[in-house]
């Protein structure tokens, strides 16, 4: 299986996700440090508390911009079919996780984590869907 | 959808790897239309048919 991108616009959305990922993380720090050491109030802290999500906010814009920039057919449609694993399986955890909380009193899980579901199942399914095609 | 991607490819002694730098796609797109599990756009089945200098019905078959 090949691990690095065989297009130019597959470089380019790796090239753009790896430093919005540690934007991600030096804002996750910012936010968790200032709440834990200044107790923000007011709209400050709905600043903060906005501020790790812009980074992933953007996570979503280059997938989008590899969509619209990769000249390659069969890549642009790999990675379309995994991006619908990857919504369908989000979808599918988060009814299911919803309805253990609402009757089975599961633990309350934040909402963030319907992010966090999408890029698993994405990635799980992108090599099984190539196989298909090998 | 058939093809006649591997012969033509042979006779003018391309690996896969070559044909993609030609189309400017991956090798991978290539064995995925050349093994028939990808059917490739129009643009592309042109760009297939100017490259080896044929029509297109000459390289694709819809014939199962």
């Amino acid at each position: 299986m090949q691990c690095y991108p065989a297009t130019k616009a597959g470089r380019r959305y790796v090239y753009r996700l790896a430093p919005t990922m540690a934007i991600y993380l030096v804002f996750l720090f910012i936010a968790q440090w200032s709440f834990h050491h200044l107790h923000p109030t007011g709209l400050i802290v709905y600043v903060l508390a906005v501020l790790p999500a812009l980074p992933l906010i953007g996570s979503l814009a280059i997938v989008g911009l590899y969509i619209s920039e990769e000249s390659d057919e069969f890549e642009r449609s790999i990675l379309v079919q995994s991006m619908l694993w990857g919504f369908g399986g989000t979808l599918a955890v988060s009814t299911i996780w919803g309805f253990l909380e609402d009757f089975a009193k599961a633990p309350h899980l934040s909402t963030f984590y319907v992010y966090v579901f999408f890029w698993i199942f994405m990635g799980i399914a992108q090599p099984f869907i190539r196989m298909r095609y090998q | 959808m058939k093809n006649r991607l591997r012969i033509l490819r042979a006779e003018r002694n391309w690996s896969q790897a070559d044909l993609a730098e030609r189309l400017e796609v991956s090798r991978q797109s290539v064995n995925a239309i050349e093994t028939g599990k990808f059917d490739p756009s129009l643009p592309l089945a042109f760009k297939l048919a100017r490259l080896f200098n044929s029509p297109i019905e000459t390289i694709f078959t819809d014939e199962e």
